[in-house]
């Protein structure tokens, strides 16, 4: 059975869609029939990041509208194999989404993939409310600031209030908390809060800490989500979120490395 | 204190075309003026300064005005003309409290509805049986002519009628899931248990205590409903705000000291308490 998961965060440039990318690119490394959905209506960014842009035919919209079968939409990766891609419009706005159309969109992906992952845009308006609506886990990406863990907390509560399963009384969606943008220096200045400072006001399990790097944003630039450079901090800590979402167990290693700062940040800086 | 989380306005609008509309609870802050007495010209007078140091703060919002202490406005008072010199002032009067059945009267004729004052609000099941039918709402009888003893059966009755629902608040609200930011949590009928923390940005609102055993970083409102014996009670202090009976404190207000330690608030003769439980 797919798992449908949900990159949110409220806050906007916290990195939702370069982590929806090298998630996504990461379980289709792993085998792991994956599609990743951009539903930022109206601010195309997903397709970008993922280097498939001037492969766009038919989007999202088009096939919640009725104008396009979902498989020519859907952008098979030229890297891997197993990663599907379904873009967004460009031109149209968040009012062509439709809880009806969304539904349907997701429950036929359901029996061709093993992974969903809905791209959020920012905010908690209706893009929001309905990428996350169908979801079954969440990956809440946010940054060591304040605004962003306010704005992550914020949505953690819609999670438990308005997503189809707590509003059907099923078991809560599952949220994982994915630290994006961290900078152990930064950190250790004082100018960035701590990652337990920021567990304890969201108090959800963490499924990584990717740390700031230069990588990420010349990957996005050529299209390659960072993952799939391995020799990259960033590629490293995304490939580690990857397996902890896919269950394997991995969190001592996160332990380790805020606990390791110093020695970690010599490690980072060789990399 | 207003809540409803955007998605749920946009649902609401979703579902427009089947039903005219929707009933919804909403709870309003108010501005209650407490009048010393029927307002003449010093009145005025210190309206305008008060509008003057702060001008949008009261803009639009709504007043009422406590008559507890205006004795000397009569049944003939021209409610109707001080909402007019009111509303010149860019106030609106929406109701009067404390009236006597006389004042209440000439405020209806006036348009102004009459509000129960915060402590003798009671739900119609909490009610003791023994209270006459045709006891009138707001307050028991008193005379209408002044010269009336604030310590008399009129200023005490509400109180006499509360201690049943302090006995009898056996409706706690038990929370035990993180409260998040933008959540807010009213215990409309009595205490508000909350076995997690307070994210900032998140509301607790309940009738009566509230005891947090997390930290509290958002806000508690204790004893809305105007009971000024509640408490709030946390395992860690560090709130955005904290209320009782309306009378409030904002983080800055708060001893730093205090910050996160366990500590209770308290009213203790109006004034807003905190201190450190050991």
């Amino acid at each position: 059975m797919a798992k449908v998961i949900v990159i949110t965060s409220g806050k906007g440039g916290v990195g939702k869609t370069t982590s929806t990318a090298s998630l996504g690119a990461g379980l289709a490394l792993r085998g792991k029939k994956t599609v990743v959905i951009d539903f930022d209506v109206g601010l195309r960014n997903l397709d970008m990041v993922m280097g498939c842009e001037r492969r766009v035919v038919f989007d999202f919209i088009n096939v919640i509208q009725g104008d396009a079968k979902i498989k020519q939409a859907l952008i098979t990766d030229r890297r891997l194999e197993n990663l599907s891609v379904l873009p967004t419009s460009q031109t149209r706005d968040k009012d062509a989404l439709t809880r009806e159309g969304v539904e349907k969109v997701i429950n036929e992906l359901r029996s061709e993939f093993d992974y969903i992952l809905c791209d959020s845009p920012a905010g908690i308006e209706r893009g929001a409310h309905l990428a996350m609506y169908f979801a079954d886990e969440a990956v809440v990406v946010t940054n060591p600031e304040v605004s962003s863990v306010r704005d992550s907390d914020r949505v953690l509560g819609l999670l438990s209030s308005k997503t189809r399963r707590a509003e059907k009384g099923e078991a809560p969606v599952k949220n994982h908390l994915l630290l994006t943008r961290y900078d152990p220096v930064r950190v250790a200045k004082g100018e960035m809060l701590k990652v337990e400072d920021v567990l304890e006001i969201l108090s959800i399990p963490l499924l990584g800490i990717v740390p700031e790097s230069p990588t990420v944003l010349s990957a996005s630039n050529v299209g390659t989500p960072v993952v799939l450079n391995q020799a990259s901090n960033a590629g490293a800590a995304y490939a580690d979120a990857v397996s902890r979402l896919m269950g394997v167990q991995t969190e001592m290693r996160v332990l380790g490395l805020e606990r390791r700062g110093l020695l970690q940040r010599l490690l980072w800086r060789t990399a | 204190m207003d809540s409803s989380p955007r998605v749920e306005i946009n649902e609401s609008t979703q579902r427009a075309s089947a039903a005219p509309f929707q009933v919804r609870g909403r709870f309003f802050t108010a501005i209650v003026l407490q009048m010393a007495r029927a307002p003449d010209a010093a009145f005025f007078d210190a309206v305008d300064t008060m509008l003057a140091q702060t001008p949008h703060f009261y803009a639009n919002a709504p007043f009422v005005l406590d008559l507890d202490h205006a004795e000397d406005i009569g049944p003939s008072f021209d409610f109707i003309g001080l909402a007019r010199e009111m509303r010149n002032r860019k106030i609106t009067l929406i109701g009067v409290q404390n009236g006597t059945i006389e004042q209440n009267k000439a405020a209806l004729h006036a348009g102004l509805i009459t509000l129960p004052s915060g402590t003798d609000v009671l739900p119609e099941s909490r009610k003791p049986p023994a209270a006459p039918k045709d006891e009138p709402k707001p307050k028991p009888d008193k005379p209408g002519d002044g010269n009336r003893n604030p310590n008399e059966s009129g200023a005490k009755e509400p109180r006499v009628r509360q201690a049943p629902v302090t006995s009898s608040t056996g409706a706690a609200l038990l929370v035990t899931e993180p409260v998040r930011s933008g959540q807010q949590i009213f215990a409309e009928r009595g205490d508000l248990v909350v076995v997690a923390s307070v994210s900032p940005g998140a509301e607790l609102i309940a009738r009566g205590n509230i005891h947090v055993y997390g930290t509290l970083r958002g806000r508690a409102l204790a004893g809305v409903h105007g009971d000024s014996a509640a408490r709030i009670f946390c395992e860690t202090l560090d709130a955005e705000l904290i209320a009782i009976a309306g009378l409030y404190k904002l983080s800055d207000a708060i001893d730093p000291s205090l910050r996160g330690r366990r500590v209770q608030a308290f009213l203790d003769n109006g004034t807003l308490c905190v201190e450190s439980l050991r």
